[in-house]
């Protein structure tokens, strides 16, 4: 067509039809808005379909249940809902473990918040001694799976109540009561200790970047030092530690390892071990009634924590240019808090470590005697015990788990990292708005369901042969699957930020230059974006190594992996191995934490917050 | 032949919001040096960027050279890869994972250029930048002025038809800038490609460009010469968007009520009586002068009663605040001042140095011909706003 001629086009507006079809061919023009729309796709069968199967089988009669009910499975019935929350039964069903869950939380939560509190102060604005030092040390907990602490706690606290070999202080004569041993008072301790490092980081980020030339300008005005903290300071770190708390919170609703470890012997229920009771109990109606509960709760906390973001976002000014941070002298109370935040760190992370080490070198609890020390349970053989005649690492099971481990979570970790990377990309180059907004809100979505309830709704999905897809149970698929699912909110996350942070202008550039699609993505995009790549598989499969509640539901022995072999450990009163292996899946999280900080050069509490 | 058009362009990015552009008619010749100049948020990159590729349009039709290279009615968009076209990024872009040499070699490569022409004419335009020495260097390792001659080199490398600049030099500071102007206006010499440049500086417009389009709120205001658009400012905008210190403006509507105003009234019912429809004049700082006696106003000139409130100098020059009957007007001279804080005397203007535009801020045609008494200019200027 000539120049003329479309000219003569012009004159005459174009239609809705001719602007549409314009528009369609520059979307097409390129690969990004089709590998969206797969993605799109893809996510939709792994994050929705779950989830509103599990919804659905809520209310549909299951099998077996028939007769009881008395009508035909897969009818509609609230039978479920009625007996989880209004029958005799309810109370232990639904209404105890909810209340328990409740106290729990409340009481974690305000535990933290009034030592991580002072602590971030301590770490991000003030000169106590070792500073530096403590600002990680204290964050260790948050590397380490929530459990390895309750395991701790047995093996110092455990008594009589329940068979096995003696926790210390039971050995050393003083038996403590149940009510120390297990329930609400230990599970309360030990998320409390573990929910700290979530106020260090989120708080104390908020606080670090607090300029001081604004507590100054008060100053200058004639404000009291009182009137600085409530007027000027508080206001503005209140969305940080509200979002610190709301994060929490939406953990502990979740948080099975611990509460199935302390729990369980005198059948102290949270949320997530009642559903973990119903399915093993196979009252899938119910697990699926307790599943969407607690994916209701987590919905409500994680929106109130959204507006709370949304809220702090107002505040983007604080801390740009020519920000100032001034750290408050301590005087005569520098040594007092130096030795506050120390009794923590040993409290929360030394003891329970140290605890743990000692108990898988000890024959015999709390004896100190040289000759009960041997490294048996790590390399010995010929022992006396009826399996596991071996030290735990010269167990084919231990490295039969930890193949599978490496295996399972490795390649969810790099198949999430790819999709991350991709749903990055995506959402930020596709000129198809709504198709990237779906995609970041998909991605996001298994991060406001926790991970007992996500793994009940892949049970639900995958139990059975469903179309073309075989029933999945049972298979390592069915991990790797929910585990890719499970981790997209951060890898998604990351992708997405990376991508930002890239810009358009270094691949526009290449585009300018007569690159095509594939081009830039081989030359350009791939190679700049490899750090961000390699943490967003590396930080999933240490989440994924220290991960419970998936495989708890999930996994066979076929497929076991460390953390089921632990507890299983556990349940087998194989003290010494079951906490050997704890401490190995630990210094894997820990030192694959540090790993990826080393890789990206950025820290965890940035991430965290975002 | 013009080496771009655009007709009737426009741009919305959605939602509510207003067009970044709208109906935007604009020839840009061959071999032309041409400034795309506005407030932050008027358009302008959003125009470059369009002419690009790199955004599509809503509406209109761009054409380079003879090729409709984007045309909504229909439907054709050729991809910014295949347009040809060089553009070097306000932030660089380079490539932060590739070698100076690499990022200046890779449009080359793409087009399977042959190795020793490849190496010749990236040697070539290296050397033309004085980034030779920097070849195996990363992006990260230089200075901004230095990534700055990278970027410019990568895109002249490849010899392109047009080549785009978007704000280049903004990032850059002040002694560098003057330099790199420098260096832009030698290779707009030595290489003859068209240039279209976007920027907020007017300095950088008036020096580099041979003609400027002047943009605001998405909409094209008057597109001239650097010294069209200084000396007959074609509305309010304009006159007011460009030059340092502002214009002062009066505001002439029968409801202004400024003592001013109305002493030009008076001034302007006498000199030319046949004038109407005046909206508001306006003068600019150096046309001011100011005189102590009444005998040193030059004859048939506006003048009035003014009073000096400060003089500030500014190295060189001279601004001088002035209140005259209670509005504040600014002068600027390059000789030294005989006068200081606190003297009275009388600010006087020529005739022919008055900017008037009508009730809807336009230049007043009608006034050009009356206070200057040239009729070609104005008629020269309508013809080049609108392309047939």
């Amino acid at each position: 067509m000539s120049a003329a001629s479309e000219r003569e086009m012009v004159r005459t507006a174009p239609g809705i039809w001719q602007k549409l079809r314009y528009r369609a061919r520059v979307a097409l023009r390129e690969p990004t808005t089709l590998i969206g729309i797969l993605v799109a796709l893809l996510f939709a069968y792994l994050i929705i379909v779950p989830i509103l199967s599990l919804l659905v089988d809520a209310g549909r009669v299951q099998f077996g249940d028939e007769r009881r009910i008395g009508s035909e499975p897969g009818a509609w019935t609230f039978y479920y809902i009625s007996r989880a929350l209004f029958s005799p039964v309810a109370g232990n069903l639904f209404w105890a473990p909810l209340f328990n869950t409740l106290s729990v939380a409340f009481g974690a939560i305000s535990i933290s918040l009034a030592i991580g509190g002072p602590l971030a102060w301590l770490v991000s604005r003030t000169d106590m001694l070792g500073r530096r030092w403590f600002s990680t040390a204290l964050i260790v907990p948050f590397m380490l799976p929530a459990w390895t602490f309750a395991l701790a706690w047995t093996t110092l606290f455990k008594n009589r109540s329940v068979g096995g070999q003696l926790g210390w202080f039971e050995a050393l004569g003083l038996a403590p009561p149940d009510w120390l041993a297990y329930g609400q008072v230990p599970i309360t301790i030990i998320l409390a200790l573990n929910y700290i490092p979530f106020f260090i980081l989120l708080f104390g980020n908020a606080l670090r970047r607090f300029d001081s030339q604004l507590e100054d300008s008060a100053r200058m005005l004639g404000a009291k030092s009182s009137t600085v903290a409530i007027r000027i300071i508080g206001p503005m770190m209140l969305p940080a530690l509200m979002s610190a708390i709301i994060l929490a919170f939406a953990k502990c609703i979740g948080e099975f390892g611990v509460p199935y470890v302390l729990g369980l012997p005198v059948n102290y229920d949270l949320l997530a071990t009642g559903l973990y009771r119903s399915i093993s109990s196979r009252q899938t109606g119910v697990a699926a009634v307790l599943a969407a509960a607690i994916m209701l709760i987590g919905v409500i906390s994680l929106l109130v924590d959204a507006r709370l973001v949304r809220e702090a976002r107002k505040f983007v000014t604080v801390g740009s240019k020519g920000a100032m941070v001034r750290r408050s002298a301590l005087g005569r109370f520098r040594i007092p808090a130096t030795a506050f935040a120390a009794v923590i760190f040993i409290v929360s992370v030394g003891l329970p470590l140290l605890t743990l080490t000692l108990s898988t070198i000890m024959r015999v609890p709390a004896s100190f005697a040289l000759s009960n020390f041997t490294l048996d349970y790590w390399i010995g053989t010929d022992l006396e015990t009826v399996a596991l005649r071996t030290g735990i690492l010269l167990s084919p099971a231990l490295w039969n788990a930890a193949l599978n481990t490496l295996s399972i979570v490795g390649t969810a970790s790099l198949c999430s990292g790819l999709l991350g990377l991709l749903v990055g990309y995506v959402v930020v180059r596709t000129p198809l708005r709504p198709l990237a907004g779906f995609l970041r809100q998909v991605t996001f979505l298994p991060y406001l369901v926790p991970g007992i309830a996500f793994a009940a709704a892949y049970l639900s999905l995958f139990a059975v042969q469903r179309g073309p897809i075989p029933a999945l149970y049972g298979t390592a698929a069915i991990l790797m699957l929910a585990l890719i699912a499970d981790q997209m909110p951060y890898a998604s996350r990351a992708g997405i930020s990376a991508m930002m942070q890239l810009g358009k202008d270094p691949e526009e550039a290449a585009q300018i230059s007569g690159a095509g699609w594939f081009r830039r993505m081989v030359s350009i995009v791939v190679p700049i974006q490899k750090g961000a790549l390699v943490t967003g598989v590396l930080l999933p499969f240490i989440s994924g190594i220290k991960g419970l509640s998936l495989f708890v539901i999930l996994a066979v022995p076929a497929t076991d992996v460390l953390t089921t072999y632990s507890l299983r450990l556990v349940d087998y009163n194989y003290t010494q191995a079951a906490n050997a292996v704890v401490l190995i899946i630990a210094a894997i999280a820990y030192f694959g934490t540090l790993l990826a900080q080393k890789l990206t050069k950025t820290n965890l509490a940035d991430g965290l917050g975002s | 032949m013009p080496a771009i058009t655009l007709h009737g362009a426009e741009k919305n990015y959605g939602g509510n919001a207003a067009n970044a552009v709208s109906d935007l008619n604009l020839e840009i010749n061959d071999g032309e040096f041409m400034c795309l100049l506005g407030p932050s948020g008027c358009g302008k990159t959003t125009t470059l960027r369009m002419v690009a590729g790199l955004e599509h349009l809503t509406g209109g039709t761009i054409t380079v050279g003879e090729r409709v290279v984007d045309c909504v009615s229909s439907g054709t968009f050729v991809s910014p890869e295949k347009r040809g076209m060089g553009l070097v990024f306000q932030s660089y872009a380079l490539w932060p994972h590739m070698t100076i040499e690499r990022n200046t070699d890779f449009g080359l490569r793409l087009r399977k250029v042959p190795k020793a022409e490849r190496e010749a004419r990236v040697q070539r335009v290296m050397e033309t930048l004085g980034i030779e020495k920097y070849r195996n260097r990363y992006p990260s390792q230089l200075s901004g002025g230095q990534q700055q001659r990278v970027a410019l080199a990568r895109m002249l490398a490849v010899n392109p038809d047009v080549l785009l600049l978007d704000e280049p030099l903004s990032n850059l500071d002040a002694r560098l800038r003057l330099e790199m102007r420098a260096e832009l206006k030698r290779l707009h010499e030595e290489f003859r490609t068209t240039i279209v440049f976007v920027t907020h500086d007017q300095w950088e417009a008036m020096t580099l460009a041979t003609s400027i389009a002047v943009m605001s709120e998405g909409a094209l205001q008057q597109v001239g010469t650097p010294n069209d658009i200084y000396e007959r400012p074609a509305n309010r905008f304009v006159a007011e968007f460009v030059g340092s210190p502002p214009i002062n403006i009066i505001e002439m509507g029968e409801a202004s009520t400024n003592p001013l105003a109305a002493s030009a009234r008076a001034w302007f019912a006498r000199h030319f009586p046949r004038l109407a429809d005046i909206g508001s004049i306006g003068m600019r700082p150096e046309s001011l002068a100011i005189a102590l006696e009444a005998e040193a106003v030059s004859e048939g000139a506006f003048h009035e009663k003014a009073r000096v409130s400060g003089v500030l100098p500014t190295g060189g020059s001279w601004i001088i605040e002035l209140q005259s009957m209670g509005t504040k007007l600014f002068l600027t001279t390059h000789q030294p001042p005989a006068i200081s804080d606190g003297d009275e005397g009388y600010v006087h203007i020529r005739p022919e140095a008055l900017h008037v535009f009508d009730r809807d801020g336009v230049r007043h045609a009608a006034a050009d011909i009356q206070l200057r008494g040239d009729v070609g200019n104005a008629a020269r200027k309508a013809a080049r706003k609108v392309p047939a």
